[in-house]
């Protein structure tokens, strides 16, 4: 598994633009987007800002292809689903704001690196520490997760090879139970290592 | 909340299993829109495993990652877009629904039962998850809340399905680590050492 972010490296104003502002920013505007009932003007409103969005992102149309080709299926879904019940320009219209809003999320996610996005999570958790949240347990939280996922993916992939060497198939139970056992002893080990070092 | 080591480890931990867990080929009958993965299954584990708090928590850690771009959700899903689609209601669901099986299985008890555990992962790990995705779902493609239950109904055999999966792996996990479901407030209950550690 990778553990590469969907980051594009480029040099544009939204990808210098700081976290939180670009976060804000993409709330806004899919505010604008959603609230208003759907009319066509909007909607071609919205396909503009997101196409001047990659442009000025750097990011090109072909960027805007591939992230419309990665939800296709959503499109299909989004679309056959309610024309059960639905008439068809409404799913259309639908469909559409869907589509525009998970394309300007996307520009967010392109341009943004995920320790930055992260960073800005734990600076907004500041304030709530007179509540007794440590923004730096969280942060130390969120690493270690980032750290863990490749060694529990080692693990089942062991599991699963180890499995199919023995009985040639796989079961859900033989291969999640020593999974979790493993994992779980692997973080009270992790405990203990952090302890040991001193971390509290 | 004073949180000790062993939950920050162990939330840790449990975020990134539910994110293995959404490796091994999905199934995706619509695609990513809606997918049935074993991921709710790791979900549910986690309230049953690590009660409500600490299984609520392992669900927000692998949100937040998420939307800060990794790609762990099951077919290498990530970014921020994850939470504008009409399946997102699920998976702010699963929050709440981690921390309903942990409040069923794990309140005022000192080992988990298997009929508490099917509890749990029916009306958390089904009823709650359902109880917010349906709403998303129906606000998010204009549909009334009883056409979306009716689309919802795609969903409910493989949920029943991990439900009673979670039902058997817990009374596994139970046998074959206990100390996995002690919480540091409660005495430590080791029956028999399985192995040396």
């Amino acid at each position: 598994m990778t553990m590469l972010g969907q980051y594009r490296a480029r040099d544009s104003i939204l990808h210098r633009l700081p976290a939180g502002a670009k976060l804000i920013g993409l709330v806004v505007v899919i505010v604008a987007v959603v609230v208003p009932p759907p009319t066509w003007w909007g909607l071609g409103a919205g396909a503009v800002v997101v196409i001047a969005g990659y442009l000025v992102g750097r990011l090109g149309l072909a960027e805007l292809w591939r992230q419309i080709l990665a939800v296709r299926w959503l499109i299909v879904f989004i679309v056959v689903v309610p024309l059960i019940f639905l008439p068809i320009p409404t799913v259309l219209a639908t469909a559409a704001r869907v589509v525009i809003v998970l394309l300007l999320a996307a520009i967010v996610t392109l341009t943004t690196r995920t320790t930055e996005i992260l960073d800005a999570v734990e600076r907004a958790l500041r304030p709530l520490r007179r509540f007794g949240v440590n923004p730096d347990r969280i942060g130390l939280m969120l690493a270690l997760t980032i750290r863990t996922v490749p060694v529990i993916a080692g693990l089942a992939g062991e599991l699963r090879d180890a499995q199919r060497a023995r009985t040639g198939r796989l079961s859900v139970k033989a291969f999640v139970v020593p999974l979790l056992v493993q994992s779980l002893r692997h973080a009270d080990d992790t405990a203990d290592a952090l302890a040991a070092r001193g971390v509290e | 909340m004073k949180t000790t080591l062993n939950d920050i480890t162990r939330i840790a931990t449990f975020a990134a299993i539910i994110a293995v867990l959404g490796i091994p080929g999905a199934v995706s009958p619509f695609g990513m829109a809606v997918p049935i993965t074993l991921q709710t299954l790791g979900v549910m584990l986690a309230g049953a495993i690590l009660g409500w708090w600490r299984g609520a928590a392992s669900v927000l850690v692998l949100l937040v990652l998420t939307a800060a771009g990794l790609p762990l959700l099951s077919g290498g899903r990530g970014g921020i877009g994850v939470f504008f689609v009409p399946s997102s209601g699920y998976l702010i669901g699963w929050v709440l629904g981690a921390a309903v099986v942990g409040v069923i299985v794990h309140a005022g008890a000192t080992r988990p039962v298997w009929w508490r555990v099917a509890l749990g992962t029916v009306v958390g790990g089904m009823l709650a998850i359902y109880a917010v995705g349906i709403p998303v779902m129906a606000a998010m493609l204009g549909l009334s809340l009883g056409e979306a239950t009716i689309a919802n109904f795609a969903f409910v055999p493989g949920d029943a399905i991990k439900a009673a999966l979670t039902v058997a792996l817990t009374m596994a996990v139970w046998k074959a680590y206990p100390r996995a479901f002690v919480t540091p407030r409660q005495p430590r209950v080791e029956p028999t050492p399985v192995s040396v550690r």
